[in-house]
């Protein structure tokens, strides 16, 4: 799998992607240690990133082409792994089963990683299809490919996880030229179903009232229970808002992560530590740093030489816009809380490392951009 | 490859995913701006608050001693749970009371009671859920931290009474403030919260502000489960004053004594310093334990008990002394003597009236106890003869009588240094009500008013208080407890916001003695006729002290008609007097509730009093010999 190096590769490889991820990383880094200085997540956060980096540079040098090929073989494994979940090899932590743990390899989230072939998977079948409008049976196709690991994802269940996979399908469908009507109505339905859903669900009950307080919480946040439900919502607004302009200064042995007023500071809260630390001008630094970082995966995906590489990016860009605006919207009390972590900055080997194997096929596609 | 394929546009496509994703990043940036730039400070202060709790230093209240630097009051450190509510706001408190009626046992209407009232306090606010913990309690508090981080143990001085009973209506108690006081605008004024302890009668209450404490408190940074994690601030209490009293103990003892070993056991006795009017000894019984309603105010069988003191027919909550309204009998002819003296009604050399054995009026004849002829004022004093008082009365009239009432100030409260004190009824009192109802004040309630029944109902302390003036030539001083406030240092540095400044000592304010206009000779025969109730064969005979001359005047106060006057209707036993009688140094006061005859019953007691005295401070120099040259 490891290709040759060439003096044309290095030349040709995108390092602006590259040190971008990389430095979002190592912002990263500083605000895992915001979050926890007494604690070595930050340590370990750098180990996970020269982990993902040694991936990271494996996959740029391969020819993504033929990891497409073997796309079912990484599916299959996928779905292996995501079914080991559900075994008794499934660990549980923070009262989720999502990890699993093997001989040798340790303990990790294959929801995290199956997202890559999965989207490698929806690639080779929609790459190889001729430019017409996307068909019916097409679409069931793509569908049931999707089905597979989201169906088990949704078993462990971890409902997050299983979000952030439809922005992948989505992308798929709309870059292999689903038809616009096919859009509006899908908007419409729902615009229509959600809320319809959502007031059956809260009356026959199959809504929970956590969920539902989970969703109050942000449509009303002065009236839900503040050490309830609402407190991961109330305290991630709180820590946002009193980092102000530049953030707090001098203040950290009392910053809301440390005494521990925010959950999960280091993980899924960690923008809100960013927020409270660097305050508006390292917050906005950072989405720009993210916009660049889109925009540069974009541009590789209109370079792109095949129809398939340039699905591989597109949805890789709109999966990680996705979670970014999720994680973000969630810190920011504007959105219910989900466990969905921010690309590059959360704490996490699983993740971090599956982001930039992302960001290697983007480069890999990028770099064979004139082969054809 | 080729993205401006005509049929799916994928050109525009990949661009309208760009564009979706800007608008996307724009919407957290302006979220961002609104919740950082616009409304930085206030979460900024939200967080504050959520980190930062005051924790108060209780500040000791001041010790009260007395005049010979006896403890009488002090304060002794005890743990207690506190219960703050700011881990508390916004959580189902109904979720707690079984937790704690368990944890602490206590009752849950009480937990109920308390989960309520800290809600609707500030933020930081704190107050106590169990006083006087032990180590078991303390135990459960700590090792159910986490579940419960609201809670917390503290060091607290708790207000002690070693004398227990003792003196108990003169020093009053502590206790919580009521929520009924809180709503008062000049508590809020000083700034109480609840679950603050204030002084609730006596003493404790009428000097309050002297003898509380300022307390200080930490600022501490706590976590989310509000453990304290830094102190940012730490301000020290500044202690209350310490009160000394012109109380002598010893004769506190012997007051308290006699009222135990009278025959109903109920009664108070009053002996004060006549010339400057400070209380020597104030005894009333029955009496209740002032560390109940400290201690027992958070438990079943506390509350029980001061339940059971409210419910009590006897009504030992009760300062008899001050608060009771008793007929005064024949120690009301004292006053209304000088009366008639002042007004001209009688002098000093043409004082005698008629005894006649009683009095007709109308068809209605009313008794004197014996058969005095027709005697001089001395000798009417002396054998206290009704008969010349009905007579007296009638030549004063009821106008005259109100005057003698206004002369001795019987239409106002004494002023002395306690709280509650009651004000006497009398014929000035019910003019009013006894003209509308009955279009005329008749003789009759004059004859009864002329010996102390009927309409007139005094307090213990207002009566003290004119005879001994008629034993200071007319100066009547203003009775009071108050000998001196010790001074306190102050706390902190000066020009700090947090710096509490000394505090001065200071003694009693004493007010101009009111002056009852007397001539010697006005005075002689009044304090002869006086003389002669002890040691002239007078009706309190009984109780002369050799070398130690009393001068005083028994009263025998009627409660219900004759021949119904026994036991719980037995009449009042009465003596006021001050020794020695020409050059006064204490004056005494005695009344036993319906053990009969004042000088069977009322005049031993006082006579303890002074051989108490005595006791202590031996014989004066110029005694009773004095007498015989006048």
């Amino acid at each position: 799998m490891v290709a040759i190096l060439e003096k044309r590769d290095l030349r040709d490889l995108d390092w602006q992607t590259a040190v971008l991820a990389i430095m979002i990383a190592a912002f990263g880094v500083w605000q895992i240690h915001n979050a926890a200085p007494d604690q070595n997540f930050w340590t370990k956060q750098i180990y996970g990133i020269g982990i993902a980096l040694v991936a990271f540079v494996v996959v740029a040098f391969t020819d993504y082409r033929r990891l497409i090929d073997s796309a079912p073989v990484f599916y299959v494994i996928g779905l292996i792994l995501l079914f080991l979940v559900l075994t008794p090899l499934g660990v549980t932590v923070n009262g989720q089963k999502a990890w699993v743990r093997l001989p040798l390899v340790g303990q990790f989230q294959p929801s995290e990683f199956v997202k890559i072939p999965t989207v490698l998977m929806l690639a080779k079948y929609y790459g190889s299809r001729k430019s017409a409008a996307l068909s019916f049976k097409e679409m069931m196709i793509g569908g049931a490919i999707f089905a597979g690991p989201v169906g088990l994802i949704l078993l462990e269940p971890d409902a997050g996880q299983a979000i952030t996979y439809f922005p992948i399908l989505a992308a798929m469908f709309f870059l292999s030229g689903i038809k616009v009507r096919y859009v509006v109505l899908a908007i419409v339905a729902a615009a229509i179903f959600i809320p319809g859903a959502w007031m059956v669900g809260v009356k026959t009950g199959k809504i929970k009232t956590y969920q539902q307080e989970r969703i109050n919480a942000i449509l009303d946040p002065d009236s839900v229970d503040p050490r309830g439900y609402g407190y991961h919502t109330i305290q991630s607004t709180i820590t946002v808002g009193k980092g102000g302009l530049s953030g707090i200064k001098g203040e950290t042995d009392v910053s809301q992560s440390v005494l521990k007023f925010l959950p999960e500071p280091h993980s899924d809260s960690i923008f809100a530590v960013t927020a409270e630390n660097t305050g508006f001008i390292g917050c906005v630094s950072l989405l720009l740093a993210y916009a660049l970082l889109l925009s540069r995966m974009i541009a590789g995906a209109r370079q792109a030489s095949d129809r398939a590489g340039m699905l591989v990016i597109m949805s890789i860009v709109c999966g990680m816009a996705f979670q970014i605006f999720m994680n973000v919207g969630m810190a920011l009390g504007a959105l219910p809380v989900i466990g969905v972590p921010l690309p590059l900055m959360s704490a996490g080997l699983s993740a971090i490392l599956s982001t930039f194997v992302a960001i290697g096929f983007v480069v890999s596609v990028k770099l064979r951009r004139f082969v054809n | 490859m080729k993205l401006n394929d005509h049929v799916q546009n994928l050109g525009a496509r990949v661009f309208t995913i760009q564009v979706l994703a800007f608008v996307l990043l724009t919407l957290l940036g302006s979220r961002l701006y609104y919740l950082q730039i616009v409304k930085g400070d206030y979460y900024s202060e939200r967080a504050e608050n959520q980190r930062i709790r005051l924790i108060p230093i209780p500040a000791p209240r001041g010790a009260i001693f007395d005049r010979n630097g006896k403890l009488l009051v002090d304060s002794r450190p005890t743990y207690n749970v506190v219960l703050s509510n700011e881990p508390l706001k916004n959580i189902n408190v109904n979720d707690r009371v079984d937790d704690y009626s368990r944890g602490l046992g206590l009752e849950r209407q009480f937990v109920v009671e308390r989960l309520n009232l800290i809600k609707k306090q500030n933020e930081f606010e704190a107050m106590v859920l169990k006083e006087n913990v032990g180590i078991q309690d303390i135990t459960w508090v700590e090792s159910h931290s986490l579940e419960f981080p609201e809670l917390r143990v503290e060091l607290q001085p708790q207000r002690h009474y070693p004398l227990g009973t003792s003196l108990a209506h003169v020093l009053g108690y502590v206790g919580e403030i009521s929520p009924k006081q809180l709503e008062d605008p000049a508590m809020q004024e000083k700034g109480f919260r609840p679950g603050d302890i204030i002084g609730k009668g006596g003493l404790e209450q009428y000097y309050d502000e002297f003898l509380r404490g300022r307390p200080g408190y930490r600022k501490v940074v706590v976590d989310s489960r509000g453990r304290v994690q830094a102190e940012v601030e730490k301000v020290d209490p500044q202690s209350g004053q310490d009160l000394v009293t012109t109380i002598d103990y010893d004769l506190q003892l012997a007051a308290e004594n006699e009222l135990a070993n009278s025959s109903t056991k109920r009664g108070t006795i009053i002996a004060m310093d006549p010339n400057t009017g400070g209380i020597l000894a104030m005894a009333s019984a029955p009496s209740f334990d002032p560390n109940i309603f400290v201690q027992g105010s958070s438990t079943p069988e506390g509350r029980r008990q001061i339940a059971a003191y409210w419910q009590d027919e006897k009504r030992p909550l009760y300062n008899r002394a001050i608060q009771g309204r008793y007929p005064p009998g024949s120690t009301w002819k004292i006053p209304e003597s000088m009366g008639a003296l002042i007004q001209g009604v009688i002098t000093p050399t043409h004082s005698n009236m008629a005894c006649g054995g009683g009095i007709t009026i109308g068809s209605k004849f009313t008794r004197c106890m014996g058969s005095h002829g027709s005697p001089p004022l001395s000798y009417a004093i002396t054998k206290s003869c009704d008969g010349y008082y009905y007579r007296l009365g009638l030549k004063m009239g009821v106008d005259g009588l109100i005057n003698m009432i206004e002369t001795f100030g019987y239409d106002k409260r004494s002023g002395i240094d306690l709280p509650n004190e009651k004000v006497p009824q009398t014929p000035k009192t019910w003019m009013p009500y006894i003209l509308k109802h009955e279009g005329k004040w008749s003789d009759i309630r004059t004859v009864y008013a002329s010996i102390g029944q009927d309409t007139v109902v005094v307090t213990p302390i207002s009566m003290l208080r004119a005879v001994a003036s008629i034993g200071m030539h007319g100066k009547m001083y203003t009775p009071h407890f108050l000998q001196e406030f010790r001074a306190i240092g102050p706390v902190g540095e000066e020009g700090d916001s947090t710096y509490m400044p000394a505090r001065p000592n200071f003694g009693f304010q004493h007010p101009e003695p009111k002056i009852i206009p007397m001539t010697d000779d006005q005075y002689d025969v009044m304090v002869k006729g006086m003389w002669g109730v002890v040691n002239g064969g007078g009706t309190a005979g009984a109780i002369r002290i050799a070398g130690f001359d009393i001068a005083g005047k028994t009263g025998t106060a009627q409660v219900a008609e004759l021949g119904k006057d026994s036991g719980k209707n037995k009449d009042h036993a009465w003596f006021v007097s001050f020794a020695p009688a020409f050059k006064p140094e204490i004056a005494v006061i005695a009344l036993i509730e319906n053990s009969g005859f004042g000088g069977a019953n009322a005049a031993p007691a006082a006579r303890a009093i002074y051989s108490a005295y005595i006791a202590k401070k031996g014989l004066p120099k110029t005694d009773g010999q004095e007498v015989a040259s006048r």
